[in-house]
């Protein structure tokens, strides 16, 4: 460690053993920094040189696989993206809020794998089709031009890291909505030219959990690591369910 | 009030073995600039009723009669009236310019016909339109034309 | 009271964004003029003596226009405060807040009422 450019900073870190606390409580840790660690990089360092009690979790330093998602002083962010340096006086650390807290840093993300499965984030067909299969090596699987996988390859490019459910702020108060990630998620599948399983999305869209829960407060967007923008997606859906439902008025059967 | 979010929020399907702490709201919720641009952003909600209720007001005066319409656009001049529409211009000011910059340009369908324009471009329009339109009902109503 | 909402829900957007866009372009010039410029002497009052004001409010268009300062600027209030009641668990999505949108339903019929009784 070179000591010109270490300087001392003082984190806060929420603490919660399920076996010890009623409540989590938080914990400072005085430690010494360096100025080109990522805050992921100094919660390592406590947990390897300091208080190996602490929990967090982590993979690939990357901001690839999602999982280091943590509240940094009250904003969701992902640790390995965070640099340090943005962070002076003062750093709080705390779980992702709006999800139940397992221990110390770690969240409870099953309520969010039951919304992402319900969406169905995976291509589906209307039924397995015999052509489908027939002469895949000479036309290929499926084709699709360069303007069909630009109208939702932004939003395939989420990876779950949570961050929008953290800062949503009708997450935090209904816990019956779908929320930003699964919609973007569901709404790329909608948008893919070979997928087939619009109606059976469009049922938890626009059933319980409605994406008319959303209130449009941005904040999904505006956390979000990987420039999904969850809040246009849920937009188009909105929309989308008002283009259906006036053409339900005009031809009641064929439309919807 | 960094308080706690709703028991339930992003409560697993089934109860796990060990017992977890409830979801928070984050710590700074209400304080963070961007939250706050959003709670005003809905609070602008009872300017628009009370906006919506006035004109009532008056289209129900006009229906009344000559009397009782120069009585109502007369008590447009009380004080209350006058901060109030003070207020209601920045509302719309305000509600326009997070709608029109920041939703309206995410709302282009991706699967239409067309390809979805640049953001800049819908905020251009939808602000052109909001202009001429303020322009145009202000001419008229001032009676520089019709 | 539950489904009825959720069925109705792409409707009360759509008028909540109508009162968004369409209300706020709306009201921009004419609380402009009659709110504020008017009273405030900066334009004659006899631009809206009862003659013009009714010839112009009696119009077709002119009764659209009415209608649409009426009747959206309190949808886009009545979705709103439904949204902002949820913020602060004030409400449940369909509980007595979102019968507020109900009420307001029946005053742009009043709104409407009184458009056509011009």
């Amino acid at each position: 460690m070179m000591a010109e450019e270490a300087r001392t900073l003082t984190i806060e870190i929420t603490r919660f053993d399920p076996d010890r606390d009623e409540v989590p409580k938080t914990q400072e840790y005085e430690i010494q920094v360096q100025d080109d660690w990522k805050v992921l990089d100094a919660i390592n360092y406590i947990k390897d040189e300091v208080d190996p009690s602490l929990s967090h979790r982590w993979s690939c330093r990357m901001a690839v696989c999602g999982s280091c998602g943590m509240m940094l002083n009250g904003e969701p962010k992902l640790t390995c993206k965070t640099a340090l340096s943005d962070y002076d006086s003062k750093l709080k650390i705390e779980p992702l809020a709006n999800f139940p807290i397992v221990r110390d840093l770690v969240v409870d993300m099953d309520g969010f794998m039951e919304k992402f499965r319900k969406v169905k984030p995976w291509i589906v067909r209307a039924k397995e089709r015999a052509e489908d299969m027939e002469n895949l090596s000479e036309k290929g699987t499926f084709s699709q031009s360069p303007a069909q996988l630009a109208s939702f390859k932004q939003f395939s490019m989420c990876i779950n890291c949570l961050l929008c459910y953290a800062a949503c702020p009708v997450i935090a108060n209904e816990p019956e909505f779908i929320g930003p990630a699964a919609i973007a998620l569901g709404h790329r599948y909608n948008l893919d030219t070979r997928d087939e399983g619009d109606g059976q999305r469009n049922a938890i869209f626009r059933g319980e959990g409605t994406v008319f829960s959303c209130s449009f407060a941005n904040e999904c967007s505006e956390v979000c690591p990987k420039n999904v923008d969850p809040a246009a997606a849920v937009n188009q859906a909105k929309l989308g369910a008002v283009v259906d439902w006036a053409k339900g008025l005009i031809l009641p059967r064929g439309g919807a | 009030m960094a308080g706690a979010a709703h028991p339930e929020a992003m409560a697993p399907p089934k109860k796990g073995a060990t017992r977890t702490a409830p979801p928070r709201m984050p710590g700074s919720w209400w304080g963070a600039p961007r939250i706050r641009t959003y709670l005003l952003f809905g609070a602008t909600g009872i300017i628009y009723l009370l906006a919506g209720t006035v004109v009532l007001r008056l289209v129900w005066a006009l229906g009344n009669g000559p009397d009782a319409w120069d009585y109502a656009l007369g008590s447009l001049s009380h004080p209350l009236y006058l901060i109030f529409h003070a207020l209601t211009f920045v509302s719309l000011i305000f509600v326009g310019v997070r709608a029109f910059g920041t939703m309206m340009p995410k709302m282009q369908p991706r699967n239409g016909p067309f390809p979805p324009l640049p953001a800049a471009a819908v905020r251009g329009l939808i602000y052109s339109v909001w202009a001429l339109l303020t322009l145009l009902l202000s001419l008229v109503l001032s009676g520089k034309i019709f | 009271m539950k489904s009825l909402l959720l069925k109705l829900e792409p409707i009360i957007w759509l008028l909540f964004g109508a009162g968004l866009s369409i209300g706020t372009m709306l009201l921009t010039g004419f609380v402009l003029i009659v709110g504020l410029a008017m009273p405030m002497g900066l334009v004659d009052a006899g631009a809206l003596d009862y003659t013009r004001a009714y010839s112009l409010g009696s119009s077709l268009l002119g009764r659209l226009v009415l209608l649409g300062l009426i009747a959206l600027p309190l949808w886009k209030g009545a979705h709103h405060l439904r949204s902002l009641s949820i913020d602060f668990r004030g409400g449940d999505r369909d509980g007595i807040v979102g019968g507020l949108l109900y009420a307001v339903a029946v005053c742009s019929v009043i709104g409407i009422v009184a458009v056509i009784r011009l």
